[in-house]
């Protein structure tokens, strides 16, 4: 069961051997018969709504003695393994003319084009990398999410765009990520579903020849996406169910650090099995309506707290409270990332994560000065480091694209150069 | 330059500048590229387009930009347009200069300074169509738009209603696909209905079980029309792909598609020797079929087109596929001309599926989504729960229903006097509870609510955990019942308001009036906010209120210092006064004065036909529905405003059946 290709498809479905992956316990992965072998590098674009309270986030020391920030403590043990860096611009927010909302911070943000009215202005960041690197996965990227809490408009839902107005939505279901990414087929079930999609394809293709432009192109979605299902569709190997934990359907589904927690071992597992070399992370959403029982603060939602009461210290520490949330979950992620042994090192040496939120300040919608972490070790990003720039987002890309990823995406639009202090 | 084709302009154009370059050294426009490389980004500073668009809150003036993504021929077709604005005798006395420079009152306030750089630029784009003739700058609007989808895709309602009639289903697949995003406030437009792998991959595991539980069981013969005599019965095996292939794909199959899935069908039948099998295989691949997914091609062949008009009437209407008698009609022919069309609707519109379809629409109007996921603060509204927003949105429904199918002018779903309470809403606007739940109740004058205004439900969804926003209230009103969109905040604004505090207490009007105070926020928070303040009186809830009751919490601060352990209290009057800026005669100061004004105003009718046609259509209106839209609101009036005619002409419009020989 080894490498299962689909007959007649010129990309072979790898999957690695799972004697080789994991350890005798079954808890982890072990060097086995990858150790060698160049290791693929892997991106997180992660994504977390409404921005930072910048007092409690972005730490006042530069270089490789900052302090760790309120916000940024839950990563202090992780500080060899991240880059802090403030400053970076994101022009696009500012155009057409000046404005001041979550819409095109966020299309500028994830996309360095303009918000079209509808959604984000092009493909997003971890799309253009996917394209470069994702194309002999059996996943050429994954969009994982987690709260759902949110205004409902397209560009609010969604951070991963194939390409300008056409969104591809996250995964926020834990036992459904499962049932994608793990979910157990047999041999003669593949080949059905390759019947049955053959005639979709026909029927689509027949359909697509009476179309104008407008709508050929969303034909031709349909056609990717079914193309992409049937290199999704191989068999898996029934022995990763035993290792891999399907999650419960029941329980909480608002209780995000535990959706949170589920979706980042789904990921870490589907990293790890070399599934796919791409996934972006929507912790919650742009402008995102979040509530937060666990911190005890149910009064009001995220996009509130950050507009309401900013003026008292309450409402500030209430601020604190929440982006320490969001850095503790990257951190969990992070954190599990190393502890996953792959060939002499970890998963992390091969993974670059990217943390970003479409403002700074939450409260004044500031969209330049944004404060990210860059996380892991692939392509030897430098880390320990808080850095202060004055680059845009876009370059930041580009240089984590072609330097870290070796995805040559050649051109992010609002990139103007690479950062070499980030290599 | 020499390209140009006014020479002899630019011949005088040169000569004033040399003449005035050794004055003044004013800027002069020579040519149509002057706008778009000087004056187009000082309008775009200045934020014109966030009113001047078809949607803006200046949408009623002559003034309205291009979409933002124009072509250079569209943009230069705007620039020339723009004489219209002028005068050719007297430049600076024109509008185009002395609205944006506050001259004259402007409601966006001023936008460019006078006397400045950007007044010169402006002015010399003015100059240089002086010298226009009204024929050299008469606009075209020849410039090729992005190509617009047509084809609609089954939304997740549709999809679920689909199966259920086609298989009797009653699992709701869809209610684990992907969600469906808003765009131009509906959950139904083109622009979003894409089919990204996630979603393909949720159709595919629909399918998969859909087949499987539609031959589980006993009673198949609803699917399967003839009694088969082996497992690969040819006979029966069309018999059921014809009959079945043409419900899922509400037309009847091509002799090819019948070959294509009797293939699939054998494959399917052989190998578990069952033909139950084969039309297992058969009915998971065609619920995957783009041709059941997808309905409304622009122009499908001419034997399609009353098949497809059955499918749009019966989703528009129905929200379900067509029943029987519509796929006869297409058969037969009857489905051809208007009054045909007209005559199937009105049968259709007395069907209870009309009903329901017609609540989808109401829900996403209201964005009734937002109602029940609203968070109220505990301490201030106790009574607050997910069963009395059930409640308020029950009333918003009986109100809409009662109008729409009692045959009443739909503007008194802003002016009526009366609403259906049942005993806890009753409780909630302080009046006797009715003697029977969600009873027609008139509302006392004094109460102060009418129409949709005054309900729970509105005043609900433009509130904040805490407080009533009057910003958000306006904000609603202009963009969803008037249609007009309003700009963000520019950037670097700190929207905090002042904090409260013993000293001086404040309303929330009073802490809103620094919107109006900072010139940066007051050209639009007057839009917005001046409508709000209306509504004062009616708290987070909607409950009424005499005084505003403001609580002051102590700070960390004073809690340390023991100066004060306790929330002070304070009971603040009240002014509802607003009014709708820009619209002549509004001032208002309740639900209700504001809920007659705006049935009797054609902006506000108006934005109701462009609400329902956004809704049928499956995108925002452009200059080629003009007729369309044109039309419905001219029956929509001339039938003192039935909403049930109202569909009806967007039904049978060419916007929305696409261009046929009616």
């Amino acid at each position: 069961m080894r490498g299962i290709g689909l007959a007649g498809s010129a990309v072979r479905v790898g999957l690695p051997a799972l004697d080789a992956m994991f350890n005798s316990s079954g808890s982890a992965y072990a060097a086995g018969r990858l150790a060698g072998r160049k290791i693929e590098s892997r991106f997180v674009f992660w994504f977390n709504g409404n921005g930072i309270a910048e007092k409690y986030w972005i730490p006042q020391e530069t270089g490789a003695g900052f302090a760790f920030t309120p916000c940024l403590q839950p990563l202090a043990a992780l500080r060899d393994d991240i880059h802090i860096i403030s400053g970076l611009d994101s022009p696009a927010a500012r155009l057409p003319g000046p404005g001041n909302s979550h819409y095109p911070s966020m299309s500028a943000l994830l996309t360095g084009r303009i918000f079209t009215g509808r959604g984000a202005g092009g493909p997003s960041i971890d799309q253009l990398i996917a394209k470069k690197v994702g194309n002999d996965s059996r996943f050429r990227s994954l969009q994982i999410g987690v709260s759902q809490e949110s205004f409902g408009e397209s560009i609010q839902q969604n951070m991963s765009w194939a390409d300008r107005d056409r969104p591809l939505p996250p995964e926020m279901i834990p036992h459904r990520l499962f049932d994608r990414i793990f979910g157990s087929k047999e041999e003669h079930w593949v080949q059905r579903q390759k019947s049955i999609l053959d005639a979709v394809r026909d029927d689509a293709h027949n359909l697509k020849d009476r179309l104008g432009s407008g709508d050929k192109s969303r034909l031709d979605e349909y056609l990717t996406s079914v193309r992409d299902l049937e290199k999704s569709i191989a068999a898996l190997p029934p022995e990763y169910q035993q290792v891999v934990e399907r999650p419960p359907e029941g329980g909480d589904m608002r209780d995000w650090p535990r959706i949170a927690k589920l979706q980042s071992d789904l990921l870490v597992h589907a990293l790890a099995s070399g599934q796919t070399r791409v996934a972006s992370y929507m912790l919650t959403k742009c402008q995102g309506l979040s509530r937060f029982p666990w911190l005890g603060h149910t009064s009001q939602r995220h996009h509130e707290y950050t507009h309401g009461q900013v003026e008292t210290p309450r409402g500030m520490r209430i601020l604190r409270d929440i982006c320490r949330w969001h850095v503790e979950e990257f951190a969990y992620l992070v954190a599990k990332l190393k502890a996953t042994p792959e060939g002499d090192g970890n998963l992390l040496d091969n993974t670059v994560l990217l943390f970003v939120h479409e403002h700074a300040e939450a409260n004044a919608h500031k969209n330049n000065g944004l404060a990210t972490i860059l996380a892991g070790h692939a392509g030897g990003v430098k880390t320990g480091l808080h850095t202060r720039t004055t680059g845009t987002v876009g370059d930041l890309y580009l240089t984590v694209a072609e330097e870290a990823l070796e995805a040559p995406i050649q051109a992010f639009p609002t990139a103007h150069q690479k950062l070499s202090w980030v290599i | 330059m020499s390209t140009s084709p006014f020479p002899k302009i630019l011949l005088t154009a040169t000569l004033v500048y040399f003449s005035l370059l050794t004055a003044t050294a004013a800027p002069v426009a020579e040519g149509p590229e002057f706008f778009a490389k000087q004056l187009l980004p000082i309008l775009e500073t200045a934020q014109c387009r966030q009113c001047h668009n078809a949607n803006g809150i200046a949408s009623r003036t002559r003034l309205q930009f291009p979409d933002a993504e124009a072509g250079a021929g569209r943009i230069e077709a705007f620039a020339l347009s723009l004489r219209a604005l002028i005068e050719p005798s007297r430049p600076d006395q024109s509008l185009l200069l002395r609205k944006p420079t506050q001259r004259i009152e402007h409601t966006g306030g001023q936008r460019i300074v006078p006397g400045g750089p950007e007044e010169q630029i402006l002015l010399a784009w003015i100059n240089y169509l002086a010298r226009q003739s009204p024929d050299e700058a008469a606009p075209s609007r020849n410039d090729a738009a992005r190509p617009q989808g047509k084809v609609r895709r089954l939304t997740h309602s549709q999809y679920n209603n689909t199966v259920h009639d086609l298989l009797a289903d009653q699992t709701l697949p869809a209610g684990q696909f992907p969600q469906e995003d808003v765009i131009h406030g509906y959950r139904n437009q083109i622009e979003g209905q894409g089919i990204p792998p996630l979603l393909a991959e949720a159709y595919n595991r629909a399918a998969e079980r859909l087949a499987r539980n539609a031959f589980r069981g006993g009673d198949q013969q609803s699917l399967i029309p003839c009694r088969p005599a082996s497992a690969n019965d040819a006979e029966c095996r069309n018999a059921f792909i014809a009959s079945f292939g043409r419900n899922a794909f509400r037309r009847p199959l091509t002799p090819e598609e019948i070959d294509t899935y009797g293939k699939l069908f054998t494959l399917g039948a052989a190998e578990q020797g069952e033909f139950i099998e084969g039309a297992r295989i058969v009915v998971e691949t065609m619920l995957q079929s783009p041709s059941f997914l997808f309905y409304a091609e622009p122009s499908p062949p001419a034997a399609l087109r009353p098949y497809q008009t059955a499918s749009l009437l019966s989703y528009f209407l129905w929200d379900t596929l067509p029943d029987e008698p519509l796929l006869e009609a297409a058969a037969a022919g009857r489905l051809d001309s208007g009054a045909d069309i007209e005559k199937q609707i009105r049968r259709m519109l007395k069907d209870p599926r009309a009903r329901q379809a017609l609540n989808q629409f109401l829900a996403q109007w209201l964005r009734f989504d937002r109602v029940e996921t609203a968070v109220r603060d505990r301490r201030l509204y106790p009574e607050f729960s997910a069963e009395l927003v059930d409640s308020m949105i029950e009333e918003t429904r009986l109100l809409f229903n009662a109008i729409v199918w009692d045959g009443r002018d739909f503007t008194e779903f802003f002016s009526a006097g009366y609403g259906f309470l049942d005993t806890a809403l009753a409780r909630l606007y302080d009046l006797p509870p009715p003697s029977a739940e969600f009873q027609k109740v008139v509302f006392p004058a004094d109460s102060g609510r009418a129409g949709i205004l005054g309900q729970a439900t509105f005043l609900t969804v433009t509130s904040k955990p805490a407080d009533t926003s009057p910003t958000e209230r306006g904000l609603f009103v202009r963009q969803h019942f008037l249609c007009q969109t309003v700009p963000p905040p520019p950037p670097g604004v700190d929207t905090t308001l002042p904090a409260l505090s013993d000293d001086k207490p404040m309303t929330v009007r009073g802490r809103l009036a620094v919107h109006l105070s900072n010139p940066a926020c007051a050209g639009c928070h007057r839009l917005v906010d001046g409508i709000g303040f209306g509504f004062e009186r009616y708290d987070a809830v909607g409950r009424f209120r005499n005084e505003e009751i403001v609580k002051i919490f102590p700070t960390q601060d004073e809690l340390r210092r023991k100066v004060k352990t306790e929330p002070s209290e304070y009971k603040l009057p009240i002014d509802p006064s607003a009014s709708v800026y820009g619209l002549p005669n509004s001032d208002f100061s309740s639900p209700s004065e504001l809920g007659r004004y705006l049935a009797q105003d054609e902006g506000c009718q108006r934005c109701i036909v462009k609400q329902l046609f956004r809704y049928a259509v499956g995108r925002l209106e452009n200059d080629s529905d003009q007729p369309s839209i044109d039309a419905a609101f001219k029956r929509f009036r001339d039938s003192r405003f039935q909403l049930q005619e109202l569909i009806i002409a967007v039904a049978t419009s060419e916007s929305f059946l696409g261009k046929s020989k009616l």
